[in-house]
């Protein structure tokens, strides 16, 4: 009587999903034919027949998850008797225990299961793995025809000592927020990207001048793109399908802090001078490092600019913060040669916008205008 | 220390036990006279005339003798002149001195050293080369010692010589002129204990007699690659001292068993085999034998080299076994 267990596919998998058995019980089962079919949280996989005999008990059915290591069938030869197994039908409990009881219940190798097997082994590497209660189907040879030595045991335990070295984070409220949203809105929204590179030098100027950040001026020029063009200052609810257009401009800001990522907004925009907008920036982003920022602080955005110009990220294809049907993305600004309308070439200083947009309420057109905004105003400032 | 040759630690062990025991007598072929063939008894030459002597060459009439004044109570000496020329007396040695101290239910003690060269020399070719311990390792009822250097033979000589059962040693006819500590003060070396004449911990290497050398060549060579090899030196193979052996390849988890006979049959498989019913959970590796190819050994020196075991060939053995 052979036993099949659930098979470990990686060194993280604890459990399997039985898809699908290829086999009924009092089946002929030749060594090497498709078995089953098992999924883990990465793969899925095939289990071929380790032996040749008659499927005599299917022990878990079609759609159950079992622990690595649990007998799920049995093989033999016709008539043999199975009243001896006394099948623990409990896969749910079983499911979490220890991960020490888990791999102490797989089998360990004997010669015998080995040779169906055909795992060559030193004794020595026989005993270890016999110690360590290590399954050796799992472990790689390196000696002569695969065989495996000593050191190949101790090569799988450091590796597997250095897995247990590894810190297991549960997420954090915010980062748990992140990964829903973010996956929503990937899942969801149908977002495209358009770029286009601007020259940015007189924004640059001003801002230096007016001791403002380039931030600042992007937020200033982008608001009255968005009051020009109405439909990007907006929400779009997917289960109600409704497309929610805003009179209120209130622009999220990305910011990078030691805990994620944090979308502090500027409300109202619009109707703010630059020097305003760069100190509630600024005031922003320091409550959001300091772990100060409130509900308020972050809620309500209409759209979201997202800069990482002063990283080195020439551009990019940002993702949208849901419900918003659009985010802007800013690259490094850097000195390039720009030839000019007289084909003469001069230094500029120029950055990509990358405008990310959700394409079920937004067409392309759109988003090239609104690039196109962006790029005269941002050309030829005017940021009073 | 002073430091004299193998064949002059041999000749001190004899006369220094003839001192003592008056049943002591050696006798043989070319050694009263000439100090025997390889110069063994040459420190012997001149000394007690009347119970060093030669004798005509017939191995069945010397080792039948030796039997005889054996078990009126004296205690012979023997020289074999050839290990080869063994096979022309056997049946006294193995029906009758192995067998003597069995038959009589151990009434009778059996003071019968049997000693001579074995193993190559230059060209000495088929029936000059041999090394047979083997077949006396084999068939039980003899103690046999294989010592490698001048303080080795000298004790365990001195301590055949105080044995109540038939010893044979084997002294290869390359270390008879090799030089060696010996100390002047009297002592004896235990049957059964092996020497490990060079601490290693990646593998192990079993060896006696000539091949202990090249072994400690090989060891040495291999140090400079970052392999560390135990080289083991039974000294004795009836007893041989298993509990050394298994405690260093627990240690090494892989064995080398080398030696100069033959590699068929020869006494490593033994070793080999007493090693995997033992240690089998130890091994890392198959246990890898270093012997002679299976074959006369030849005239010409090339195939002299050629058939004979050297460090080269426990080097490959031992990358074999690590590999």
């Amino acid at each position: 009587m052979y036993e099949i267990k659930m098979p470990k596919f990686g060194l993280t998998m604890e459990s399997g999903f039985i898809e699908k058995w290829f086999k009924k019980e009092g089946d002929m089962v030749k060594e090497g034919d498709p078995l089953l079919e098992v999924s883990s949280e990465k793969i899925t996989n095939e289990v071929a027949s380790p032996v040749s005999g008659i499927l005599l008990k299917i022990i878990f059915q079609e759609q159950e998850e079992i622990k690595v290591g649990t007998v799920i069938a049995l093989i033999g030869e016709e008539g043999e008797k199975i009243k001896e197994y006394q099948v623990k039908e409990e896969p749910e409990k079983s499911v979490g225990e220890s991960e020490k009881e888990e791999i102490s219940s797989i089998k360990i190798t004997s010669p015998d299961t080995d040779r169906e097997r055909r795992i060559k082994a030193s004794p020595l590497a026989r005993k270890i793995a016999q110690e360590k209660k290590l399954d050796l189907s799992g472990i790689k040879g390196t000696g002569p025809d695969g065989r495996i030595e000593k050191c190949d045991i101790l090569n799988f335990l450091s590796f597997a000592s250095k897995e247990e070295e590894f810190d297991v984070e549960k997420l954090s409220g915010l980062r748990r927020t992140i990964m829903e949203r973010l996956s929503k809105s990937f899942h969801e929204a149908i977002t495209l990207t358009n770029v286009t590179e601007v020259d940015f030098t007189e924004l640059k100027k001003i801002s230096k001048e007016q001791k403002v950040s380039i931030t600042s001026g992007l937020i200033f020029i982008l608001a009255r793109v968005l009051k020009e063009l109405n439909k990007f200052n907006a929400h779009f609810d997917t289960e109600k399908k409704e497309y929610i257009l805003f009179k209120n401009i209130n622009i999220g800001i990305a910011a990078d802090t030691d805990k994620g990522l944090i979308v502090p907004v500027i409300r109202e925009a619009d109707k703010l001078k630059l020097k305003t907008i760069n100190e509630q920036l600024k005031e922003l982003v320091n409550k959001s490092r300091s772990g100060a920022i409130s509900e308020r602080d972050i809620k309500d955005s209409t759209f979201t600019i997202t800069n990482l110009g002063m990283m080195r990220t020439d551009f990019f294809t940002p993702i949208l913060n849901p419900p918003e049907v659009a985010i802007l993305g800013v690259g490094r600004i850097l000195k390039k040669p720009y030839i000019r309308e007289d084909d003469k070439i001069a230094i500029r200083e120029m950055a990509y916008l990358s405008l990310s947009y959700d394409h079920r309420v937004i067409d392309g057109a759109d988003a090239a205008r609104f690039l196109d905004k962006m790029a005269q105003y941002i050309e030829i400032p005017d940021l009073e | 220390m002073r430091e004299i040759t193998f064949a002059e630690a041999l000749g001190e062990a004899i006369l220094e036990e003839m001192e003592k025991d008056p049943a002591i007598f050696t006798y043989g072929e070319d050694i009263a006279r000439q100090g025997g063939i390889f110069g063994a008894y040459k420190s012997l030459l001149g000394k007690f005339p009347d119970r060093i002597f030669d004798t005509p060459i017939s191995e069945e009439v010397i080792y039948g003798s030796a039997l005889g004044a054996a078990l009126v109570g004296m205690r012979p000496v023997v020289e074999f002149h050839f290990a080869d020329f063994l096979f022309t007396g056997i049946q006294s040695i193995t029906l009758q001195i192995e067998k003597i101290r069995y038959m009589t239910g151990g009434q009778g003690k059996l003071h019968l050293l049997l000693r001579g060269p074995d193993g190559i020399s230059n060209s000495a070719a088929a029936q000059h080369s041999e090394c047979i311990e083997t077949i006396f390792m084999h068939v039980p009822g003899i103690k046999v010692v294989i010592p490698s250097t001048p303080y080795d033979v000298k004790g365990l000589i001195k301590k055949a010589l105080q044995e109540d059962d038939p010893v044979i040693c084997f002294e290869h006819k390359m270390l008879y002129r090799m030089r060696g500590p010996v100390p002047e003060e009297d002592y004896t070396i235990p049957l059964g204990i092996a020497e490990v004449k060079r601490e290693g911990n990646d593998v192990t290497v079993v060896t006696v007699s000539r091949m202990v050398h090249e072994s400690l060549k090989a060891a040495e060579e291999l140090k400079k690659e970052g392999i560390s090899a135990e080289i083991i030196d039974l000294r004795t193979l009836v007893p041989w001292d298993r509990k050394t052996v298994i405690e260093s390849v627990k240690k090494t988890n892989h064995l080398i068993v080398a030696h100069e006979t033959w590699k068929r049959a020869g006494w490593g498989a033994e070793i080999a085999s007493v090693v995997q019913e033992e240690a089998f959970d130890y091994l890392d590796a198959p246990i890898i034998r270093v012997g002679a190819k299976n074959v006369p050994m030849p005239f010409a020196a090339n195939l002299q080299d050629f058939v004979t075991p050297n460090y080269k060939d426990v080097i490959t053995a031992i990358k074999q076994s690590l590999r």
